[in-house]
């Protein structure tokens, strides 16, 4: 069953715990797909985030405890009380009928909260909502189970919520507000790409299992805070170009053992932890230069939204700039400039400094054109610009 | 106070001081409630030298140097709760069962106290079965008859009472708006007065998620809750869903019966799966 590129992902990480994808990473990688540095990474279940700080790149923020303390309390004060806020919302948003009510907690089973067991009841109550005679309505933070590039990775919605006339919605409780609404777009996009997820490995399971996928709905229950109160509202988002969107990356994903065997052979993103000391002690024995130099034999593909979602991505910024690569100034210049990969190859088109290759003359002559524009300009304001 | 023992001897010695002082000012009443509290923390204390772990119970805080406010705040955690519970009828989180608490009772309970109460409750009862006239112990899953996250019930109440279905929260829910409403009610219409502000509160977060619950709103008037309606708007949902539940209740309450009586009140080892397989 283990291909032997687990053996070598396992070796990429070295002495650390593994990390498994999470919604952060999907969201990475529905975002910057072509990264191998990010995928090997993800693949292997590095800490992202402890070796860019060893490497000299920290992050200087993070998830901020205070945000993360209010979406949970949130998404506790909606399911309080046998859910009864989140009935309410999804009475008046999904038309849920007065009997439709049943909840079922898989947060854990039994008192055990290992992924195994929990993956292995969602199925079995999952499955049996879906050939109608389960006794689920709402479905408390199932735990889904996705293939990324041929490793699996365990994901955990809010809540799935199941209709008598047999769609599955996913519910995703969000603690910012829908105002008057509308919310944040970047917000509900963020969103949006995690239900996506949820709604791809739903359709998974019962697509394993024989069944229809169609009776995963489309569209997700955002529940979110209404205008500047602290009660939930709910609103339909359609997901559809999202999940079509992930569909294709993943299934687009590079095979993570093609990006492995173009590694060198002895490659490690080891930090060399001492695993004997408790969790709060360990620092990389690794020297920094070394794991830098490894981190570098990768290549990586910076896109300035990297910095939302990816811990590294002040490393690739810094490589970026480096290397004058045009990937810093975002994919609306890089597709402007198509063909030419560095503003200093572009600032020499522009000044008449580089020849031209067959393919480069137009966009050569544009770059001329306009610096020449440039130059009237400012010799025309004094050089005051 | 990085150490327990440390905080312990400190909080006995405030007691002392404390009972001094109230005996000096001849308030009998009040020193004998403090000497309780120091035996407490004295016992704890023990318990802590004898065998190196966390005391049982944790030691009082800090000595109120205000007479105490009314009959029964000064109750260990455990009464406050079970009185709460009592009210409510019906299996309840700790956030609940201190917001029933603060809407109609006296003296201070913080969901803190509430979190090792049931593994203290379990603990006592191993030493000593059946010594207490009650214990604070879990509602069962009704499938696996497990122990509920998070949930408080009271050990005598008939076992179907304390077993969660799938529709049970729900019920649950809607018994306990019906228990607060009444709660409300007797408020309203007892001699001395008015609702506490936060029983209202409460009533209001229960009523308005039953359907039909919140009065009509009109642009006359600010709408007021109507006890009677609340309880009929519940009542009249209850019914959709009372049957369902109750089979569900009864059937896995007779399976619980072959546990042992310690696995009756704090639920079922977890990898006790029989039951699950056997269903599916």
């Amino acid at each position: 069953m283990k291909p032997p590129v687990d053996g070598r992902l396992d070796a990429l990480r070295g002495s650390s715990p593994r990390l498994s994808y999470n919604a952060r990473s999907l969201a990475a990688l529905e975002n910057n797909p072509r990264c191998t540095l990010r995928a090997l990474l993800d693949a292997s279940g590095s800490d992202k985030a402890a070796i860019a700080a060893h490497i000299g790149y920290p992050s200087p923020f993070g998830q901020s405890s205070f945000a993360f303390a209010r979406g949970n309390a949130f998404e506790a004060m909606v399911k309080d009380n046998g859910c009864a806020e989140l009935l309410r919302v999804l009475r008046e948003t999904l038309k849920l009928t007065l009997p439709e009510v049943a909840y079922l907690d898989l947060n854990e089973v039994g008192g055990a909260g290992d992924n195994d067991a929990r993956h292995r009841r969602t199925t079995e109550v999952l499955l049996e909502a879906a050939r109608g005679n389960g006794e689920g309505t709402l479905f408390d933070h199932p735990l889904l189970h996705l293939q990324v590039g041929g490793e699996g990775a365990f994901l955990e919605p809010d809540l799935v919520a199941f209709r008598i006339d047999g769609r599955f919605y996913i519910v995703e409780i969000k603690s910012f507000p829908i105002i008057d609404g509308q919310a944040d777009p970047a917000q509900v996009r963020a969103a949006t790409t995690q239900a996506s997820a949820y709604i791809i490995a739903l359709r998974a399971l019962l697509a394993h299992h024989g069944m229809d996928t169609g009776a995963v709905s489309d569209t997700i229950v955002l529940v979110a805070p209404k205008d500047f109160t602290n009660r939930p509202t709910a609103a339909f988002v359609d997901a559809r170009k999202q999940v079509a969107a992930l569909t294709r990356q993943l299934s687009r994903i590079e095979r993570v053992s093609d990006l492995v065997d173009l590694l060198p052979e002895d490659l490690t993103f080891d930090l060399d932890l001492d695993l004997t000391l408790p969790k709060k002690e360990q620092r990389p024995r690794r020297p920094a230069e070394e794991l830098a130099a490894a981190v570098a034999r990768v290549p990586a593909t910076y896109r300035p939204d990297c910095l939302n979602h990816c811990e590294m991505a002040f490393h690739c910024r810094a490589h970026a700039r480096a290397e004058a690569s045009l990937d810093v100034l975002g994919p609306a210049v890089r597709e402007q400039l198509g063909g030419i990969d560095t503003a200093t190859m572009a600032l020499g088109l522009a000044r008449g400094q580089l020849t031209p290759t067959g393919d480069q003359s137009d966009m050569a002559a544009a770059l001329r054109h306009a610096a020449r524009l440039r130059d009237e300009l400012t010799e025309a304001y004094g050089g005051a610009a | 106070m990085s150490d327990p023992l440390d905080a312990l001897e400190h909080s006995i010695s405030t007691l002392r001081r404390a009972i001094r002082d109230a005996s000096a000012a001849g308030d009998s009443e009040r020193a004998g409630e403090l000497r309780a509290q120091l035996r407490r923390a004295e016992r704890a204390w023990d318990a802590l030298i004898d065998t190196g772990e966390p005391a049982p119970a944790p030691p009082p805080r800090t000595v109120p140097d205000t007479p105490p406010a009314a009959f029964g705040s000064q109750l260990p955690a455990r009464e406050h709760v079970h009185r709460a519970l009592m009210l409510l009828g019906t299996p309840a989180a700790p956030k609940l069962i201190v917001g029933v608490h603060e809407a109609f009772f006296p003296g201070e309970l913080s969901a803190s106290k509430l979190s090792s109460l049931r593994r203290d409750e379990a603990r006592s009862y191993q030493s000593s079965p059946g010594a207490r006239p009650y214990y604070l112990c879990s509602a069962l899953a009704h499938d696996l008859l497990t122990p509920v996250r998070a949930l408080l019930t009271i050990s005598t109440w008939p076992l179907e009472q304390r077993i969660i279905g799938p529709l049970s929260p729900r019920v649950d829910f809607l018994t306990g708006a019906i228990r607060i409403a009444e709660a409300v009610h007797a408020a309203e219409t007892s001699a001395g007065g008015e609702p506490s502000a936060a029983a209202l509160r409460l009533l209001w977060r229960f009523a308005a998620n039953i359907p039909e619950a919140m009065p009509s709103r009109t642009p006359e008037r600010e709408s007021v809750l109507d006890t009677q309606q609340v309880i009929d708007a519940a009542r009249a949902e209850l019914a959709v869903h009372l049957d369902a539940d109750h089979a569900v209740r009864s059937e896995a309450s007779r399976r619980a019966r072959a546990l042992d009586e310690a696995q009756q009140l704090f639920g079922a080892p977890p990898q006790n799966v029989t039951p699950l397989r056997a269903r599916a």
